[in-house]
C-alpha cells in the first residue's frame, strides 16, 4: 500500500515537473562528465524557476515617500552592477551588494525587501562606495551583523543592523600598515569571517593570500595565498635565472601567483578558494583547513580537477574557464560559478561532479544564461546566481532528477551504498548515463558480496580502480571454489608433459615443434602450387 | 652439424643470442615468408595489445578503435627500420643485402612479440596489484629482442660491436628522416588533390552555370 502511494506521489511529481520543463525548457544543455573526461548529455539537475529583476524585488519602493522604505526620490529602481549574493542560513535572508548602487540590500527567502543600507552611522566616512562583497552572520545575542568589503572606500567594515534603513559601525578593517603589505592601493572586494570573529579580506591584485585581522581590526597576516603555476614560460624563465647577470634579472619579470578571487567558509571552519584566472589549473579550486593549507592537493598524488575539461557543447564560446564563485550548500555540496561559460558546477564532498547548468546568453538570450554571472548562492534546493550586466537574480530549483541524486549522493559520501541502492537504481532509471549511479551501484554490489554484478557495473562506468577490487575477489572465491580441480588439472597437465619427454627421448614421437614445421611446410607448399596452376 | 627446418633455425637463434645469427649466415638459411608472416604477428599484437588487455590494466581510449597508428607502429615501423637499416650500411661497407635484414630483423623480434601475448593473456587473469609481472614479461621480451637485433645486426652486416651500435643509431635517425619526407609527401599530396579538386569544382561550376 505504502508502496503505491509513493509510486503514484513520484508519477504525479514526474508528470508536474515534465509540465513545467515542457513550458519553460532550459537554454542549455545538460551533461556530466564519464570516466574518460567526456561530456555527455544527463538530465537537469536544476532548472530556473524564476528571474527576479529590480522591479520584481520591490526596489521602486525606495524611491516612494510612502513606503516604510523611502530613501529619496531619485533612487535607482533597478539594481546596477551587483557583485555579491549573500545568504545567511539561520534567519532565511538573502543579501545583495548593489555595487554600483551604492547600498546593500536584504530580503527574505521569497525576495520580500527588508532592508537597504546606504551610510553607517557612526563612521566617518558614512556612505558606502561601490560595495562589492559582503558577509553576515547573526551572532550570540540575536543581532545581524553585516560585514561589508566596502571597495572604494578602501575599507572592510562591520556593522550591527538596527533597522530597516539604519546601521551602526562596528569596527573598520583598514590598510595594514605593515611591512608583509607591499601594494600601493587597497581595494577589498570580498570579504568572510569565521566563529572566532577573524575576518578575511581578499584585496584586488594582492596575491598572497586573503589578509587576516582579529575582531579587533588589527592585522594579523596573509591566509591561503596560490602557488606560481608551472608554465611553460615559468620554467624558462626559471632556467634563464641561473644564466642571467644581476642587471638582467633585476630587469625581469618576476613570476607571481595569481590570487585568488573568491572564497566561502563552510560549517566545520574549512575555506574554499577560487581562482578567477583563466585556465588556472593550479589551485583552481582550494579546500583550506584553518591553519592554511590545501587539502585538495593534487601534487600529493590526488586528482582533483574543476570546471569544464572538453568542450563537448556549446564550441563557439572561448574555449576559457573562469572559476569566479564558490559556495558551499548543505551537505558539503558545493557550486563553482564559472564567469566565462556562464555554467555552475555542483559538486559532492568528495568533489565528484553532480551537475552542470546554466549557459551564456550569446546567443540565446533566456532565462537561465547570464551576461556577467558575479555570484552564486545557496539555499535548501536552491540556487542564486546574480548578473551584473543584465541585473537580476535568477533562482535555479532542484528538479526530481536532481533530488534523487542528491539523496543518494549524501548516502554515498557517508558510505552508506546499501542504503542509497534503490535511489541510484531509480536514478539510472531516469539517466542511463549517469556515470556516478553505476560507481555507487557496483560498491553496492561489492558490498553485498555480488561480485560479478560488481564488476558489470564498474565496467559501464569504466572505473577501472574499482573493477580491480571486485575482480580480486571475484578471483579469490573461484580460486576456493574451484581448487580441487584446478589442482587436479595441474597434476594431470604435468604428468603428461612428463610422459611426453619420456616418449620423446625414446623416439616413439616426434616433438611438437616437427608437426608445426612440418604443417608449416605444407601451408607453404599449397601457396606455391597455386600461382603454378594459373601459369598452366 | 645444424640442420634445423625453418622454424628449428626460428628457435636456434632466439635461444642462441650470441652464434645464432652467425650460424644462419654462414648456413645461408633463413625464410622471407617467415619474416613476413612474424611482422603479421607484430601487427596483430599491437591490436591484441589494445583490444584484449585485461580490463584494469587497459590504458586506451577504448570507445574509438582505429586500426591506422597500429598498422603504422608494425608495418610502417618495421619497413622503415629495414630500409633505413639498409641505407645506413650500404654506406658503411654493410654486407647485408635487404631481403637478409628484413630477415634477421623479423626473427629477432620474436621474443618482443611473445612478450606482447603472453603478457596480454596474464593480465586477464591478474589484479593491478601484481602489474609487477605484466610488466616484467614485456619488458623481458622487448629487452631480449634488443640483444638479438644487436647481434643480429652485427651478424648480417659483418661488423665489431662498436660499429653495429653506431649503425643501429645511424638507422634510427635515418628513419626519422624517412618518416619526416613521408609526412612531408602526404601533405604535399593533400595539397595537390585540394587544388585539383577545387579546380574541378571551378570548371564544373562553369559547364552547367
Amino acid at each position: 500500500m505504502l508502496k503505491r502511494l509513493i509510486g503514484i506521489a513520484t508519477a504525479v511529481a514526474t508528470i508536474s515537473s515534465m509540465a513545467v520543463t515542457a513550458f519553460a525548457d532550459e537554454p542549455y544543455e545538460t551533461y556530466s562528465y564519464d570516466n574518460w573526461q567526456d561530456p555527455i548529455p544527463s538530465q537537469a539537475g536544476y532548472m530556473v524557476e524564476k528571474t527576479w529583476t529590480g522591479h520584481d524585488l520591490g526596489l521602486d519602493e525606495l524611491s516612494n515617500p510612502e513606503s516604510e522604505f523611502f530613501i529619496s526620490n531619485n533612487e535607482n529602481p533597478n539594481l546596477n552592477g551587483a557583485c555579491d549574493i549573500y545568504v545567511e542560513d539561520t534567519t532565511r535572508t538573502i543579501w545583495i551588494a548593489d555595487t554600483e548602487n551604492h547600498r546593500i540590500l536584504s530580503f527574505n527567502e521569497n525576495f520580500e525587501l527588508k532592508g537597504c543600507y546606504k551610510s553607517i552611522d557612526g563612521a566617518g566616512v558614512k556612505n558606502f562606495n561601490a560595495p562589492k562583497g559582503l558577509f553576515v552572520e547573526v551572532n550570540a545575542e540575536g543581532d545581524t551583523i553585516l560585514y561589508v568589503a566596502d571597495t572604494e572606500n578602501s575599507r572592510g567594515v562591520r556593522l550591527k543592523i538596527t533597522g530597516p534603513l539604519t546601521c551602526e559601525l562596528q569596527q573598520e578593517f583598514l590598510k595594514p600598515d605593515s611591512q608583509a603589505y607591499s601594494a600601493e592601493a587597497f581595494t577589498p572586494s570580498k570579504v568572510s569571517a569565521d566563529k572566532e570573529g577573524n575576518v578575511y579580506l581578499i584585496a584586488t591584485s594582492v596575491n598572497t593570500g586573503a589578509l587576516r585581522y582579529d575582531k579587533n581590526g588589527e592585522f594579523k597576516g596573509f591566509f591561503g595565498a596560490n602557488r606560481v603555476e608551472q608554465t611553460a614560460e615559468v620554467i624558462a624563465r626559471k632556467v634563464w635565472r641561473i644564466f642571467a647577470s644581476e642587471e638582467q634579472l633585476e630587469a625581469m619579470v618576476s613570476t607571481v601567483p595569481t590570487e585568488f578571487h573568491n572564497f566561502d567558509m563552510d560549517q566545520d571552519g574549512f575555506i574554499f578558494t577560487v581562482t578567477e584566472s583563466a585556465n588556472a589549473s593550479t589551485d583552481a579550486v582550494k579546500k583550506l583547513n584553518p591553519a592554511g593549507v590545501n587539502i585538495w592537493n593534487n601534487a600529493k598524488g590526488n586528482t582533483y580537477q574543476f570546471g569544464d575539461f572538453a568542450w563537448g557543447y556549446d564550441e563557439s564560446v572561448a574555449k576559457s574557464t573562469k572559476l569566479t564563485d564558490v559556495v558551499v550548500g548543505e551537505n558539503e555540496v558545493f557550486n563553482l560559478l564559472d564567469y566565462e561559460t556562464g555554467r555552475v558546477f555542483q559538486y559532492d564532498k568528495n568533489a565528484d561532479l553532480l551537475f552542470v547548468f546554466g549557459t551564456r546568453s550569446t546567443p540565446s538570450e533566456q532565462e537561465g544564461s547570464f551576461t556577467a554571472p558575479n555570484a552564486v548562492e545557496t539555499l535548501g534546493d536552491k540556487i542564486y546566481v546574480i548578473d551584473g550586466i543584465k541585473n537580476d537574480v535568477t533562482v535555479f530549483v532542484e528538479t526530481v532528477f536532481g533530488k534523487y541524486v542528491h539523496a543518494a549522493s549524501i548516502l554515498n559520501v557517508e558510505g552508506k551504498y546499501t542504503e542509497a541502492k534503490p535511489i541510484w537504481e531509480e536514478v539510472i532509471r531516469r539517466d542511463g548515463g549517469y556515470t556516478m549511479a553505476h560507481i555507487a551501484l557496483g560498491k553496492a554490489a561489492l558490498n553485498a558480496g555480488e561480485y560479478k554484478l560488481a564488476m558489470e557495473y564498474f565496467e559501464t562506468a569504466y572505473d577501472q580502480e574499482n573493477y580491480d577490487k571486485a575482480y580480486e575477489y571475484y578471483r579469490d572465491e573461484f580460486l576456493r571454489a574451484n581448487f580441487e580441480i584446478i589442482v587436479i588439472g595441474l597434476f594431470v597437465l604435468i604428468v603428461l608433459i612428463l610422459v611426453y619427454g619420456k616418449l620423446k627421448k625414446k623416439k616413439i614421437i616426434a616433438p611438437i615443434s616437427a608437426y608445426i614445421a612440418v604443417g608449416f611446410m605444407k601451408i607453404k607448399e599449397s601457396l606455391k602450387k597455386k600461382p603454378k596452376k594459373e601459369e598452366e | 652439424m645444424y640442420e634445423f627446418t625453418t622454424l628449428g633455425w626460428l628457435k636456434h637463434v632466439i635461444f642462441h643470442p650470441i652464434e645464432g645469427f652467425e650460424d644462419l649466415r654462414w648456413k645461408k638459411k633463413g625464410s622471407l615468408g617467415l619474416s613476413f608472416f612474424i611482422v603479421f604477428l607484430l601487427f596483430v599484437a599491437m591490436v591484441v595489445d589494445r583490444q584484449l588487455k585485461g580490463f584494469a590494466f587497459n590504458t586506451a581510449y577504448v570507445k574509438v578503435f582505429n586500426v591506422v597508428p597500429l598498422i603504422v607502429q608494425s608495418f610502417v615501423y618495421f619497413f622503415v627500420w629495414v630500409i633505413g637499416n639498409w641505407a645506413v650500411c650500404t654506406l658503411f661497407d654493410g654486407e647485408g643485402t635487404l631481403k637478409k635484414i628484413c630477415i634477421y630483423s623479423a626473427y629477432a623480434i620474436v621474443p618482443y612479440i611473445f612478450g606482447v601475448y603472453l603478457s596480454t593473456f596474464i593480465s586477464n587473469f591478474l589484479v593491478l596489484d601484481e602489474a609487477i609481472w605484466v610488466n616484467f614479461i614485456s619488458y623481458l621480451g622487448l629487452g631480449w629482442s634488443v640483444v638479438l637485433m644487436i647481434q643480429a645486426m652485427k651478424a648480417v652486416h659483418q661488423y665489431s660491436f662498436t660499429k653495429t651500435l653506431v649503425s643501429i643509431g645511424g638507422t634510427l635517425i635515418a628513419m626519422l628522416l624517412i618518416l619526416f619526407l613521408a609526412v612531408l609527401l602526404l601533405s604535399l599530396f593533400q595539397q595537390v588533390y585540394v587544388f585539383i579538386y577545387s579546380l574541378y569544382t571551378e570548371i564544373a561550376y562553369r559547364i552547367r552555370g
